[in-house]
């Protein structure tokens, strides 16, 4: 019993961390209908920039949270002004190809400046646990666990409340109508995608502590991500985050019930389910709740 | 101009032609370029540096032995360049190769060629079951690896914790690709032989972000000793999470991989690493009793390239190049039969190379005298503690969470 307790408590932690990542990748594919798939390469170029500014300035990698989410929005405007905004007339199959293109560049161009070694930062007291009864957590995952919820309220207070939130809501639901009403279609996209990439810099700054970082960590977490997305319905910050919640437990209850080198078949197997039986995601949140 | 020119290609024959008598050329194909070229290129060093003291010693029956680099990356450019030394080259015989890919690749090349091909450091044990003539090879294979883990626990471990060998909880994990899969076959044979009580094997994917399911099943069998084979991530992320867990054992022990870098004592940290036993070529905290020339070597590397070897790699394909060349030397030529009768004859104890390995080798090619050591992560430094002879500290039990 302490077992499945404390398995399910694990996968809800591993979960939220899959949620950061999973929020940004849904923003950008809900709001300007590309796949991300430069999306892990981003959250790798995010762990770099907090291991470099923990190391030369000497602060906590949590510290580094702001200035990786700022450089981080940077790259994701830049991406979409100078790449994608060029092919959005295009065949979507382009965009794709020029979102993995911009992936397999980063991951050489980590290759060359950093090697293949691992980097990692010191900050004992995030790994430290805490005893719930008979139950481990991490600090830091308390931490990441806090910051999901955080940041999934917050985007909801700003694209409700805000003018720019309810442009962005209607660009997603109708780009046209959205451009009739004198919403700046282009600009919007930019945000978005900015805003997107802004979360794995969020997320960066919060795993750095727990996993050391190499040039193809990306890859580690971010097909997790897109099985989430899927299961969220794909257009839902909220579909996003229970579903990662979901995959976490699932992750973690299969790796130990069935066998842990079995549990991406259990996930995927999910994921095909959802796509044949009920494309629109789990909770019903797809087209036009956004 | 004409007869300018013609003089000046005439010298140029004459002069190449000069140098060719004087002179064997011999084949070093590792990888040079590429994701793997560090570790190749190291390799390679340790052959140079072989290369050189049989030159000194008066080279082969009085030539001067000529290296000719080819680069391979990948186990086609492997065929390519075998091809290209063998035939347009024209070597009597190639040294390699680090990668047991390119090795499988090269090797073939070589043997269709009729040309002998000397293995110094790729493991796969295939290189030299495939019934050729031609392939030697010095180092210990992955059966070799395996077989030495499992035989630390009955020789090092149980008798460390003054327990019967059979009386331990073992559990075997290991990342799910080839390398993990090969070791852990062999391992699972050989406990089985020696009846030891396999109680959990536990397969997962390298790219693994949470090894906590992996964790609970071990501490739900109450496991005493975890056999590990694994890169460098989930090395990382195993040891961090089994101290978070609370996951404490009397010994873990490793198969080279993640678990003989320095970058992965330093992720994880000395104190939480201290302790992991680790299976692998001879690395250089070891005692000179036991590997004569270790420090000699060392002293060389250092006056030729200016810094201390990078890693165990150097060391091994010296060793074995030592030994290949000293026995070409006193091979009647370098054709495939001559080369063949030289290195059956050679006949070398365990403990009197820079490895501390002997060399015996069996009628496949393969040295059947190549036995790794067991080494500990004792205070950030990794350091032979098995067998005494090469030991340069006693071996100390536990692992895991503190």
């Amino acid at each position: 019993m302490d077992v499945l307790v404390q398995l399910i408590l694990n996968g809800i932690m591993l979960g939220s961390m899959y949620a950061i990542i999973a929020v940004g990748l849904t923003l950008i594919f809900g709001i300007v209908r590309v796949v991300n798939f430069a999306h892990g390469e981003f959250l790798m170029v995010g762990m770099y920039a907090v291991y470099l500014i923990s190391k030369h300035m000497g602060v906590h990698p949590y510290v580094s949270a702001l200035p990786a989410m700022v450089l981080l929005f940077a790259i994701g405007a830049l991406v979409q002004r100078f790449i994608i905004q060029k092919l959005l007339n295009a065949d979507e199959h382009i965009q794709i190809f020029a979102t993995v293109g911009l992936s397999t560049a980063l991951i050489n161009g980590a290759l060359m400046v950093f090697g293949a070694d691992l980097f990692s930062v010191n900050a004992p007291e995030v790994r430290k646990t805490i005893a719930l009864g008979p139950m481990n957590v991490l600090i830091g995952h308390i931490v990441i666990f806090s910051a999901a919820l955080a940041l999934v309220a917050g985007l909801h207070i700003f694209m409700q409340k805000t003018v720019l939130g309810s442009a962005i809501r209607a660009t997603a639901q109708n780009r046209y109508a959205a451009q009739l009403m004198g919403v700046k279609v282009e600009r919007i996209y930019i945000i978005s995608f900015g805003l997107g990439a802004a979360c794995v810099g969020l997320a960066s700054a919060l795993i750095m502590p727990l996993y050391p970082v190499s040039p193809t960590i990306g890859s580690y977490f971010v097909l997790t991500a897109f099985v989430v997305v899927v299961l969220g319905g794909m257009r839902s910050m909220y579909g996003a985050f229970f579903g990662a919640l979901i995959i976490g437990v699932v992750d973690s209850l299969s790796g130990y019930y069935i066998a842990p080198d079995l549990k991406e078949v259990v996930y995927f197997a999910i994921f095909i389910l959802i796509l044949i039986f009920k494309p629109t995601g789990l909770f019903g949140f797809g087209r036009g709740t956004e | 101009m004409k007869v300018i020119l013609g003089a000046a290609l005439a010298a140029g024959v004459a002069l190449s032609s000069q140098t060719a008598l004087a002179q064997v050329k011999v084949g070093a194909l590792y990888p040079f370029s590429g994701g793997l070229a560090l570790l190749g290129d190291e390799s390679f060093r340790g052959l140079e540096l072989a290369v050189d003291e049989r030159n000194a010693a008066g080279g082969l029956n009085g030539k001067k032995l000529e290296i000719v680099k080819g680069d391979a990356v990948d186990p086609n450019q492997a065929v390519g360049e075998a091809r290209r030394l063998t035939s347009v080259e024209k070597v009597p015989v190639v040294f390699g190769s680090y990668s047991s890919s390119i090795s499988l690749a090269a090797t073939q090349v070589a043997e269709l060629a009729g040309i002998p091909y000397f293995e110094m450091g790729a493991i796969s044990d295939p290189i030299t079951e495939r019934g050729f003539k031609n392939v030697y090879r010095t180092n210990p294979t992955a059966k070799d690896f395996a077989n030495k883990i499992v035989d630390a626990v009955t020789d090092a471990v149980a008798p460390a914790l003054k327990t019967d060998a059979k009386a331990l909880k073992i559990a075997i994990i290991h990342e799910d690709s080839l390398y993990g899969q090969t070791v852990t076959g062999f391992q699972v044979a050989r406990m089985k032989e020696k009846g030891l009580n396999l109680v959990e094997t536990l397969p997962y994917s390298a790219k693994s972000v949470d090894l906590t399911p992996v964790i609970l099943r071990l501490k739900s069998a109450g496991v005493d000793v975890v056999l590990q084979t694994s890169y460098q991530n989930d090395t990382v992320l195993f040891f961090r999470q089994m101290k978070e867990q609370g996951l404490k054992l009397k010994a873990i022990i490793g198969a080279g991989g993640g678990y003989s870098l320095t970058d992965t004592m330093k992720a994880i940290g000395p104190e939480n690493f201290e302790g992991a036993l680790n299976v692998d070529f001879t690395q250089y905290k070891t005692n000179p009793a036991g590997a004569p020339g270790i420090n000699e070597f060392v002293a060389k590397y250092n006056a030729k390239y200016g810094s201390a070897p990078r890693s165990g790699h150097s060391l091994a394909n010296y060793m074995g190049a030592k030994v290949i060349l000293d026995a070409l030397a006193g091979a009647k030529d370098l054709s495939g039969a001559s080369v063949r009768a030289a290195m059956m004859k050679i006949d070398i104890p365990s403990g009197k190379t820079a490895t501390g390995w002997g060399v015996k080798l069996n009628d496949k090619g393969q040295n059947e005298r190549g036995s790794p050591y067991i080494m500990q992560w004792q205070k950030g430094d990794l350091v032979t503690v098995f067998p005494k002879e090469a030991a340069v500290a006693d071996m100390k039990t536990g692992g895991g969470a503190p």
